[in-house]
């Protein structure tokens, strides 16, 4: 299994923040998620991807080309969703379509016509009357009928209805059934992730704070609540963060089978991929 | 390339109509007398300066840019695709505005013989040439809100700097005589003085293009 997007020592300083040595890899056929609060840097990343801001560090290469050298052959096999359409209001999708066909080498005008009938979007109609969730349809058809083997999307999945994500998420799952095909998706929604990514990078402040294969990380990490007499008897190594709150306390623990294995008298949940974000995220970690 | 050039005819469709609607309206005032024919001329400069401006403008409120780089076409093809769509609104201008004004001359309704009326629309689509080369980097750069305040310094300091030479003859001030021969080659000269510029122009844009973040 070769890999679909190698990212690495990735730096970006802008003086207020700093992208500072991000590496994570992409193997194909499977589904990278790179979380992370807003402003942690994952937009940046998937920016320097697509070379819509100029890296001051490290090297990309996305099928084995490098991402700048070799960028129109990169961006061919690239199909990109960013965080709102970007298609003028007074299009409509079918001239959308064949403005993209003339974009991309490999556009394929019946995949995007399916698309279009699969999310019921009017043909005729301009972009301007569709809602969010029809906008964001609209750019995942287009980054589909692109024929791409590796799919990017920055926050494409926020802001939509619960239905309309489900529906997203099984059209990713069934993209990377081949295994020439990958994805990578940032977004806060760690649900979604949860339940469609294979490998899991979060950011935090611009670092990679955990990069890894997501089942691994969720078999690994494990929340344990406590009274604040137990936790304060827990050797602190062991955890990742915690919270004193007025009615008990919770915390973050690193791996849950060591853990449990060294206090069988104290209960560790399975920690979701949120539980990893807030404790890591709110910088309390003790 | 293609695809960003027919992204700004489609979406300029409805602009492209109202303008094709002012050309028929100019059209009928010079028939009327309203107007001389010459004006049919400088509405190739209104076309190909607002026309570009328009579809960068359209640009800017869709962040559009931020898509079209990542596509295949890149920065290199979004530059590109501006500048051949800014070439191709002022040929287009320059054909239908020298059509008409044929049209309007064979059918006896003007004086003014065909040569001129053509070397006419040709000087203004050399003109507009020019203010393009000079206004297009600032509008790949800045986008269309800051680069209207450039392009209308242009504007004012080329038509003032006209008037004001017109103005310095008709109070029969003696102005330099160029030498006649460069009076028999100042329209290849200009031509491609506005040629040259056009690309010098390009080549600049590309420059500031590659540099720009999205």
């Amino acid at each position: 299994m070769s890999n679909a997007l190698e990212v690495c020592h990735l730096t970006k300083d802008y003086g207020s923040f700093k992208l500072d040595d991000v590496s994570f890899t992409v193997p194909g056929g499977t589904i990278m998620g790179l979380i992370g609060e807003n402003g942690a840097g994952k937009s940046t990343t998937i920016k320097c991807i697509l070379n819509l801001i100029h890296r001051d560090g490290g090297e990309i290469s996305v099928f084995g080309l490098d991402a700048i050298r070799d960028e129109r052959a990169v961006k061919s096999q690239v199909g990109v969703v960013l965080d709102e359409s970007l298609f003028h209001d007074t299009l409509n999708p079918v001239q959308v379509g064949k403005i993209l066909s003339k974009l991309y080498p490999n556009w394929d005008g019946r995949c995007y016509g399916g698309y279009l009938r699969k999310f019921e979007l009017p043909e005729k109609k301009t972009v301007k009357t569709f809602s969010r969730g029809m906008k964001m349809k609209l750019a995942i058809a287009a980054a589909f009928a692109a024929r791409p083997r590796l799919l990017i999307l920055d926050e494409a999945t926020s802001g939509l209805d619960p239905v309309i994500r489900d529906e997203i998420l099984d059209e990713f799952l069934n993209f990377i059934q081949d295994e020439d095909h990958a994805i990578l998706i940032s977004s806060h929604i760690t649900s979604d992730l949860e339940k469609a990514a294979d490998y899991v990078t979060y950011l935090h402040k611009g670092r990679v704070v955990l990069s890894g294969a997501k089942d691994e990380l969720l078999d690994s990490y494990g929340k344990l609540v406590c009274s604040r007499a137990d936790l304060e008897r827990v050797d602190r190594s062991l955890l990742a963060g915690s919270r004193v709150g007025q009615f008990g306390c919770e915390a973050l623990v690193k791996d849950r089978h060591a853990f449990a294995r060294r206090y069988p008298g104290l209960t560790v949940d399975p920690a979701t991929l949120e539980d990893i974000m807030v404790f890591t995220g709110k910088g309390d970690a003790k | 390339m293609t695809g960003l050039i027919y992204k700004d005819i489609v979406a300029l469709r409805k602009q492209l109509s109202t303008l094709l609607l002012f050309l028929i309206v100019y059209g009928g005032f010079c028939v009327t007398g309203v107007f001389d024919f010459s004006i049919l001329g400088a509405l190739v400069a209104v076309f190909g300066l607002t026309i570009p401006m328009s579809s960068v403008a359209m640009d800017d409120a869709a962040h559009w840019d931020r898509y079209a780089v990542a596509t295949p076409a890149g920065r290199r093809g979004v530059v590109a695709g501006k500048y051949v769509f800014t070439l191709l609104v002022i040929v287009v201008s320059v054909a239908v505005a020298a059509g008409l004004m044929v049209c309007l001359s064979l059918a006896g309704l003007t004086e003014t013989t065909l040569d001129d009326l053509v070397l006419i629309a040709l000087s203004c689509g050399v003109l507009t040439l020019v203010l393009n080369a000079i206004i297009l980097p600032f509008l790949l750069k800045y986008g269309a809100e800051k680069a209207r305040v450039i392009s209308m310094i242009t504007f004012v300091v080329i038509f003032g700097g006209a008037v004001l030479l017109g103005g310095l003859a008709k109070d029969q001030i003696t102005l330099p005589q160029p030498p006649a021969w460069l009076l028999t080659a100042l329209p290849v000269l200009l031509g491609l003085l506005a040629i040259g510029s056009y690309l010098i122009s390009y080549f600049i844009a590309q420059g500031i293009y590659a540099k720009k973040e999205f």
